[in-house]
């Protein structure tokens, strides 16, 4: 079996998927690409050579249409929208550098550019990934032709990556072209004090940060507590730790140092800027999806609409 | 956007109850590990789109205005001096700042063209000059500034570490040997205004950045004078130029609080500035300005913020608009079963 397995994967160049109970079973489930191992009457050995083990020869159906459709949405999602919250935030320090003679100035306190993917980003990716639901399971196995996006590529063709980076790309031009405007060079509060490098890198993060965690809000269709606690509270521990930071001494937090309370937060211009940098990055994408689901729909668009109850 | 109390699901692996004696291993059912979490499923329907569209443009629009008019609200008075204080007849500017003997005084005449309100804040602004290059921020040493006994710390401070004979310069760096030196003398009637030179840098950095107890050593004594020369018996937390300058700008062009003149000033004043042109910009084409300028709740002169929020808050009313004509005239219904596929004859896509 595990020679017809390769035929038809050789010659048809498809993905193959083999499921089976028994040891005789073993070759046939390495050979093809998803071996499904069922367990149960002929023992494990079926399930110690698969990549999905099953109770009953029933659960393929709920293994296929429901989760299938569910891990290829999310991690084509979160692939994307890595590649979209890293271009965001690595832009920003290139269109800084033709500012700063290409000299490799970071625009941002070093810990800034440390935390950046492990602390205020990273549990919204993660939610996204491990979380989201287009349709619930009733619907994907009402709609067995949704598991034809798969097949189809639909959410990780070339245009989807290539569209993701280039918001990516909008988005960090908004982001820092609209701080420089905002911010520099005159007087940022009424005492008279202008900004210098470390207020303009503090605007310029909370925006990228504030940006990524809410095209995460409007990308998302299923907000349990989860999502609203990873999401709003990335942006709270920013915050937080922009306070605390600038708390060390100035040996350690360097020009971070009380930066938030002493400089921006009493600065009515950091709070407006920021609203208004952020609401014009997220536009674009927010007119482009309104197109796509109300003008364009694509299939999964309407199964979705129309298994949502209320209008 | 609608909400769903929860997604509906019936039972993923629903044994049979044909045998409700045998132990079955199905594991414990809970709303977490079924994702079955109470959850709000927001859809894009047109009047949620255009009701959001209008509540960004309801809220975008009035503070556009206000930023404008506050903005609009701010005097500014800007100029140039770097090339209008050179004596007529020099041709090499270089020569003419680094001679001495040369004297630098210079008088520029000011008209107020709007009145404006004490306190009036006095900045040079310079342009081309990157305080943000890599090599030039890091030329400081922190733990010498603030520390009287780490005078002797000089890492990083290359080429302005130590003396010829191997003495630290506190402070060492070149951010501090280029201190920017030129003076202005403000005079309105024949009487001077008087600059109030104290409280223009920020408290944390006075307090906590520059110690009270450092005091200059050793400054400005190589072959290349940089700029200002620091008065050895005032400790670097009063010496709030050097503070003000050793907070580095972000852009080549950038300004720098000077002082505050706590005077009214009418318009079509003419204020006479004696200036010190000392400060060399020569050797790299950069440009010396003083401002004058009033500061309102937004702070300074800078309408890109009141006209960027009426231009997206237009942008959004402009949208509300067209998606409401859209919907008027091709009204796409919703939920309308017979754009399903599996409702049609063919299967579409």
């Amino acid at each position: 079996m595990e020679a017809v397995t390769r035929l038809v994967k050789i010659r048809t160049s498809k993905t193959t998927l083999a499921i089976g109970d028994g040891a005789n079973d073993v070759g046939m489930l390495q050979e093809a690409d998803i071996g499904v191992g069922i367990s149960g009457a002929e023992g494990m050995q079926a399930v110690m050579a698969s990549d999905f083990a099953i109770a009953q020869f029933r659960f393929l159906e709920r293994l296929l249409l429901v989760h299938g459709h569910w891990c290829y949405r999310r991690i084509a999602a979160m692939i994307c929208y890595f590649f979209f919250k890293n271009i965001t935030f690595g832009f920003t320090l290139f269109w800084f550098e033709a500012h700063a003679m290409f000299s490799a100035q970071p625009a941002y306190n070093d810990w800034f550019i440390s935390f950046y993917s492990v602390a205020f980003t990273s549990l919204p990716v993660i939610a996204l990934g491990v979380f989201d639901k287009d349709v619930s399971s009733r619907v994907c196995l009402e709609v067995p032709s949704l598991h034809q996006d798969g097949v189809n590529n639909v959410f990780f063709s070339w245009s989807r990556i290539l569209s993701w980076m280039l918001n990516g790309m909008c988005c960090s031009i908004i982001i820092y072209f609209g701080s420089l405007n905002a911010i520099l060079v005159q007087a940022v509060r009424q005492d008279g004090r202008v900004a210098g490098f470390d207020i303009l890198g503090v605007t310029m993060y909370s925006c990228v940060v504030w940006t990524v965690n809410c095209q995460l809000a409007l990308y998302i269709s299923y907000f349990t507590w989860i999502q609203h606690f990873v999401i709003w509270g990335s942006i709270l521990i920013w915050y937080t730790f922009l306070v605390i930071y600038g708390l060390f001494s100035p040996a350690i937090s360097a020009t971070a140092y009380h930066v938030f309370v002493e400089a921006c937060a009493p600065s009515p211009l950091y709070w407006l800027s920021t609203l208004m940098i952020v609401v014009t990055a997220l536009i674009p994408f927010f007119v482009y999806k309104i197109s796509r689901t109300l003008y364009y729909p694509q299939y999964h668009d309407q199964v979705q609409r129309a298994n949502s109850k209320n209008w | 956007m609608d909400s769903h109390a929860a997604g509906s699901s019936s039972g993923g692996s629903g044994d049979g109850a044909a045998q409700p004696r045998r132990n079955s291993r199905k594991p414990k059912y809970s709303k977490f590990t079924q994702q079955e979490l109470p959850a709000c499923k927001p859809i894009l329907t047109p009047k949620w789109v255009i009701s959001v569209f209008v509540l960004v443009g309801v809220i975008f629009v009035p503070i556009g205005i206000v930023s404008l008019r506050a903005s609009q609200q701010v005097v500014e008075i800007v100029d140039r001096y770097d090339d209008a204080c050179v004596p007529a007849g020099v041709t090499d500017k270089l020569a003419y700042i680094r001679n001495d003997s040369i004297p630098k005084a210079c008088t520029r005449n000011l008209t107020i063209t709007k009145d404006m309100k004490q306190p009036i804040f006095v900045y040079y602004q310079l342009d081309n000059f990157y305080q943000n290059h890599r090599r030039y921020v890091k030329s400081r040493n922190d733990g010498q500034l603030r520390d009287k006994s780490k005078a002797s710390k000089t890492d990083n401070c290359d080429p302005e570490a130590k003396t010829v004979d191997g003495k630290p310069i506190v402070p060492c760096g070149l951010i501090a040997w280029s201190l920017f030196n030129d003076t202005y003398n403000l005079i309105r009637n024949n009487e001077t205004l008087s600059v109030d030179k104290k409280g223009i840098s920020w408290k944390s950095d006075r307090d906590h950045k520059f110690g009270s107890d450092v005091l200059p050593m050793n400054f400005q004594k190589g072959p290349l004078q940089g700029g200002k020369i620091l008065d050895s018996k005032i400790p670097l937390s009063e010496q709030e130029d050097l503070i003000v300058w050793m907070r580095t700008a972000a852009l080549p062009t950038f300004r720098k609080l000077y002082g505050r003149i706590y005077v009214d000033l009418k318009e079509n004043d003419t204020i006479t500035v004696q200036l010190e042109n000392n400060y060399n910009t020569y050797s790299f084409s950069g440009k010396k300005k003083l401002v004058l300028s009033t500061a309102t709740w937004i702070g300074g002169k800078n309408d890109f913020l009141g006209l960027a929020y009426l231009t997206v808050g237009g942008i959004c009313f402009f949208l509300a608009f067209a998606f409401t004509l859209l919907y008027l005239i091709k009204p796409r219904k919703m939920g309308d079963n017979s754009y399903l596929s599996w409702n049609r004859a063919t299967l579409g896509r």
